[in-house]
C-alpha cells in the first residue's frame, strides 16, 4: 500500500560494523538471548485489548473502569470527555488510557492540567498506582525536558510559560474539572484549544450545565466539526440543554465522544449512606439572644440579618465577630451593642455539646466535621480540645503542601478533621466515613461536594453523615422545608444540578436569601420555602421518567 | 521464548552479571550486587562517586526480589511485569545487548568451517488508529545467502560463545554486512507487501473523516494557523505507519551452511 509511510532502522548494520571492528559493547549469548526474550514479554501483539491491565497487577479495577480505558482507547481513538459522576474514579480510568498509550509506545510527551490543589494528588496517583514518572510542575522546572508534567491550568498559562507549551508538540494531554472550559471565549478555553495534541482527555462530572454550547465547545477541543460549525450548531439545536434529551441524533453524536457512568448502572450504589438529623435546641439564654435579633427592627444592611441568625446557630464566636465589625463600619447602630453583650455571656454552644457527645459514641473512628464559619472552626477546635479530642484544622485557602500535610496528620494522628466550606473541593479523605454537617450549606451543590469527600471511589464502608440543626430557628425551616423534602441527602447530586439550572436556578443560596429578606414574617418565609421545594420536587419526578443524555 | 518464569530470568541475569546468588526460596530471590550492578540499578551516583573520589573500595547493595506475589509481605521488593525495577531490567538489556559476535562451540577433531550468519532480531509496528507489534528473528548465511526466518529458535539449540572454539576457523563472508541487511529488509518488504492492511484502510478512512470534519467547522478561513494544526493533529494521529526496529542482532559463526 502506497499511502503507507514506511520507517526503516538503517542506523543499525552500520553500529553493528563498527562494534565488531572495534570488538567492543558486544554481548554474551545469555543477555543477548535475554534482552530478546525481555522484548517478546514487552511488545504488544495485538490491535486491541489493554495490554496494561497485565502491567498493573496491584490494582483492582472496576468493571466500568476497564471498559471505559477500552472504549476511549479502541473506539474513540484517545479523545474523549470522561464524565463519569463524582466519585467513580475518572482519574483511575484516565490513569489506565495513559499507561495503554505508554506501554503502547505511542505517547512520550504528555501534559496534565489539574485543578491546584489536586496536583499533588495526581503525581501520588500516577507514581504510586501506575508507575507512571508524573512529576508536579515545580518553579524553574523546563517544560521541554519533563515527560509527564502536572500542573495547573493557571500556572501552565501564565505569560512566560504559555509560549513555550504552544510550541511543543503533546502526545497526550489532560484537562481535568473540564467545565472550566465550557466558554469558548475564555482564555482558559482558547489556550488548551491553542494546544499541540495528539490524544486528549477532557474529565468533568458536569459536562453541561447550562446551556447546550458548553457541549459544543467541549466537543470543539477534541473534534471539531463533530458537532457541525457553531454558526450550525446554534442553528439546528439552539441553546435549550433538554433539546439533547428529546433530539436522538445529537445524543448519540455527543455519545460517539464522552464515556458517561452513573452510580446506578456501576452498582457503586452497594455503599450506604446513613443519613441522621441530629436536633437540638436552644438554651434559654441562646433563645432569648437569637429572638432579640430576629425581632429586632433595626435597619440592617440587607441579607444581615438572616446572615446573623445563621451564625448564632453555629457559634457565638461568629455572630460576635460578625456584629462586632458591622457595628465598628455602622457606629449609629448602638443597640447592636446590646446584643454583642448578651453573646458574651451565652455558655458554650448547644450544639458544640452535642458533638462531642456524637463523636463519644461514634468511638475511635474518624470523623469530619464541617462548618460554614472560620470563628465556628476555631472554636470547635478548642472546644474539642477542652474534651480530650484531637483535631486539625482544614480550609481552602491552604497552600497545596499544607493541605497535604493537614490530611496525613488526620490520617496518622489526629481523630477529627474541621473543614471550612471552601475545604470541600479537592481532597480525598476515603479512610473516614463519618461526618458531621455542623451546620448546613444553603447551597445543595456545595453539600454534595462535601459528601463526595467520603462517599467515593475507594470507599469500603457505610457512610454515615450526621446534619445538626436546632429547632425553632432558620435551621429548621432549611433542613424540614427544603433538604429533607427534596430528598437531598439520599439523592446523587448530578440529579440536582441538572434541576436546577432547569429551573434557571443559578444559585440556590441567593434563591434563598431572598426568600427570607423579602419575607415580611417568619410565616410567608416558609410557605415561600415550601412552594421553592414543590417546584424542585415536581421536576424531579418528571425527571425520573425520562432517562438523561448521555447514559445509555 | 517470551519470559515466562520471572523468578528464573532474574537469576539468569544476576548470574551472567556475576552476582552472587545469596538465596533464591520460593519465589524470594536474594542477591549481593556487584559494584556494576548497583550503578546500574541502584540509582546512586553520588555515592559512587565519593567513594571513588576518597578512594574507597564502596559497598554495593543486596537486593532481594519476589516474584511470589503470596510472599509479598516479606521483607523485599515485590516484582512484576510492570514493576519500575523489571522496567529498568528490561531497559538495561535493550541499550547494552544490542551487538554481539559469538561462535557456536564444537569439539571436532578435525579443521571445522564456521560459516558466518547476519542474524537480526527485528520488531514490525503497525501504527493508525491502533498499534500493535510483531517480532522477527532473522538469519542471512553470509556465504550462500541462505536464509533462515525462525533464527532465534535454532540458536537456542546450540551452545555458543564469545570465542572459537579448538580446531574451528571461520570463512569470510561473500556477502557485505550491509548488503546482507538490506536483503533482510526486503524480505520484510516482501512480507509487508503481502498482507492486507485493513488496519491501515481504516485508519486512512478515520483520517479523511476527521479531515472533512474539520473543514465544515471552519466556515471562515480567518481562523487558518488554527486549522492547518489541527490538520497536523489529525494527521499524526490517523496516518498509517509501519516502523522497523532492529531490537538486537549480531555475527554468529554456525557449523550449519542451512541451519
Amino acid at each position: 500500500m502506497k499511502s503507507i509511510y514506511i520507517d526503516k532502522d538503517d542506523n543499525f548494520i552500520n553500529e553493528l560494523e563498527d562494534k565488531l571492528k572495534k570488538n567492543t559493547q558486544l554481548s554474551s549469548w545469555e543477555l543477548f538471548s535475554m534482552a530478546y526474550a525481555a522484548e517478546q514479554t514487552t511488545m504488544v501483539p495485538n490491535f486491541t485489548g489493554l495490554r496494561a491491565l497485565e502491567f498493573l497487577p496491584h490494582v483492582t479495577f472496576l468493571e466500568h473502569q476497564i471498559q471505559t480505558a477500552e472504549r476511549v482507547v479502541e473506539q474513540m481513538n484517545g479523545r474523549a470527555i470522561l464524565a463519569d459522576e463524582v466519585g467513580l474514579g475518572k482519574t483511575i480510568e484516565a490513569g489506565l488510557v495513559l499507561k495503554e498509550y505508554m506501554i503502547r509506545g505511542l505517547v512520550k510527551k504528555a501534559l496534565l492540567l489539574v485543578p491546584a490543589s489536586l496536583v499533588n494528588q495526581w503525581e501520588k496517583e500516577l507514581n504510586e498506582k501506575f508507575y507512571l514518572p508524573a512529576v508536579a510542575y515545580r518553579k524553574n522546572m523546563s517544560w521541554e525536558q519533563g515527560n509527564i508534567i502536572i500542573s495547573s491550568l493557571d500556572t501552565a498559562k501564565r505569560v512566560q510559560h504559555q509560549d513555550t507549551i504552544l510550541d511543543l508538540d503533546y502526545d497526550f494531554v489532560l484537562v481535568d474539572e473540564a467545565h472550566k472550559l465550557k466558554n469558548h471565549k475564555t482564555k482558559n478555553y482558547q489556550f488548551v484549544r491553542s494546544l499541540k495534541k495528539k490524544y486528549c482527555l477532557l474529565l468533568t462530572a458536569t459536562p453541561v450545565q447550562n446551556e447546550l454550547l458548553e457541549i459544543f465547545n467541549l466537543v470543539s477541543i477534541l473534534k471539531p466539526g463533530h458537532l457541525g460549525s457553531y454558526d450550525s450548531f446554534k442553528a439546528s439545536y439552539g441553546n435549550d440543554r433538554k433539546t439533547m434529551k428529546q433530539d436522538l441524533y445529537l445524543k448519540q453524536l455527543v455519545q460517539k465522544v464522552m464515556v458517561r457512568n452513573t452510580r446506578k448502572d456501576t452498582g457503586l450504589n452497594q455503599i450506604k449512606r446513613h443519613i441522621e438529623t441530629i436536633w437540638t435546641e436552644f438554651s434559654c439564654e441562646e433563645a432569648e439572644v437569637y429572638q432579640a435579633l430576629e425581632e429586632s427592627t433595626m435597619l440592617f444592611p440587607s441579607f444581615s440579618k438572616i446572615t446573623f441568625l445563621r451564625e448564632l446557630c453555629s457559634s457565638r464566636e461568629a455572630c460576635y465577630l460578625s456584629l462586632k465589625k458591622l457595628l465598628e463600619e455602622n457606629p449609629e447602630l448602638e443597640s447592636v451593642q446590646g446584643v454583642i453583650e448578651k453573646i458574651e455571656q451565652l455558655p458554650h454552644h448547644q450544639k458544640a455539646a452535642k458533638v462531642v457527645e456524637l463523636i463519644n459514641n461514634i468511638g475511635t473512628e474518624k470523623v469530619i466535621i464541617f462548618t460554614e464559619y472560620r470563628a465556628t472552626q476555631f472554636y470547635l477546635q478548642y472546644y474539642l480540645k477542652q474534651h480530650g479530642i484531637s483535631s486539625v484544622p482544614f480550609r481552602g485557602g491552604f497552600k497545596r503542601g499544607k493541605k497535604d500535610w493537614m490530611r496525613q496528620l488526620f490520617k496518622d494522628h489526629a481523630q477529627v478533621l474541621i473543614a471550612t466550606e471552601a475545604g470541600g473541593e479537592g481532597i480525598n479523605l476515603q479512610f473516614c466515613n463519618y461526618m458531621i454537617n455542623y451546620d448546613l450549606p444553603w447551597n445543595p451543590m456545595r453539600l454534595e461536594q462535601r459528601i463526595g469527600r467520603i462517599h467515593r471511589y475507594g470507599q469500603e464502608k457505610d457512610v454515615f453523615i450526621y446534619n445538626f440543626a436546632i429547632r425553632n430557628t432558620v435551621e429548621e425551616h432549611i433542613m424540614k422545608l427544603l433538604y429533607e423534602k427534596i430528598h437531598l441527602f439520599e439523592n446523587v447530586i448530578g440529579d440536582l444540578d441538572a434541576i436546577l439550572s432547569e429551573l434557571s436556578i443559578q444559585n440556590m443560596e441567593q434563591e434563598i436569601e431572598q426568600i427570607y429578606t423579602e419575607s415580611e414574617t417568619a410565616g410567608e418565609a416558609k410557605i415561600k420555602l415550601q412552594n421553592l421545594s414543590a417546584i424542585i420536587e415536581a421536576e424531579q419526578q418528571s425527571n425520573l421518567e425520562e432517562k438523561r443524555y448521555g447514559d445509555t | 521464548m517470551a519470559i515466562h518464569d520471572l523468578n528464573a530470568f532474574l537469576h539468569a541475569f544476576f548470574k551472567a552479571h556475576h552476582c552472587q546468588i545469596l538465596s533464591n526460596d520460593n519465589g524470594v530471590l536474594s542477591i549481593q550486587l556487584t559494584e556494576e550492578m548497583d550503578k546500574v540499578l541502584m540509582n546512586r551516583p553520588f555515592y559512587w562517586h565519593y567513594m571513588k573520589k576518597m578512594g574507597y573500595a564502596g559497598d554495593p547493595m543486596k537486593l532481594t526480589l519476589i516474584t511470589n506475589p503470596d510472599k509479598r509481605q516479606e521483607k523485599g521488593e515485590w516484582i512484576h511485569f510492570g514493576s519500575p525495577r523489571l522496567q529498568q531490567i528490561i531497559r538495561y538489556l535493550q541499550d547494552t545487548k544490542k551487538y554481539t559476535k559469538l561462535f557456536q562451540q564444537l569439539s571436532p577433531n578435525k579443521n571445522t568451517p564456521l560459516y558466518p550468519w547476519l542474524v537480526t532480531n527485528i520488531k514490525i509496528s503497525y501504527q493508525g488508529k491502533h498499534k500493535r507489534d510483531e517480532l522477527f528473528s532473522i538469519g542471512l548465511n553470509l556465504i550462500n545467502g541462505v536464509m533462515h526466518a525462525k533464527m532465534m529458535d535454532v540458536l537456542n539449540t546450540i551452545s555458543l560463545e564469545k570465542t572459537i572454539a579448538d580446531y574451528c576457523y571461520t570463512l569470510s563472508p561473500m556477502i557485505k554486512m550491509e548488503s546482507g541487511f538490506n536483503r533482510i529488509k526486503s524480505v520484510l518488504d516482501q512480507y509487508i507487501e503481502n498482507q492486507e492492511h485493513q488496519w491501515a484502510v481504516d485508519s486512512l478512512q478515520a483520517l479523511e473523516e476527521e479531515t472533512k470534519l474539520l473543514h465544515h467547522f471552519y466556515t471562515e478561513d480567518k481562523e487558518d494557523e488554527m486549522m492547518k494544526r489541527e490538520l497536523q493533529e489529525i494527521q499524526e494521529r490517523f496516518q498509517p505507519k509501519i516502523l522497523y526496529q532492529v531490537i538486537n542482532g549480531g555475527l554468529f559463526y554456525l557449523a550449519t551452511e542451512t541451519s
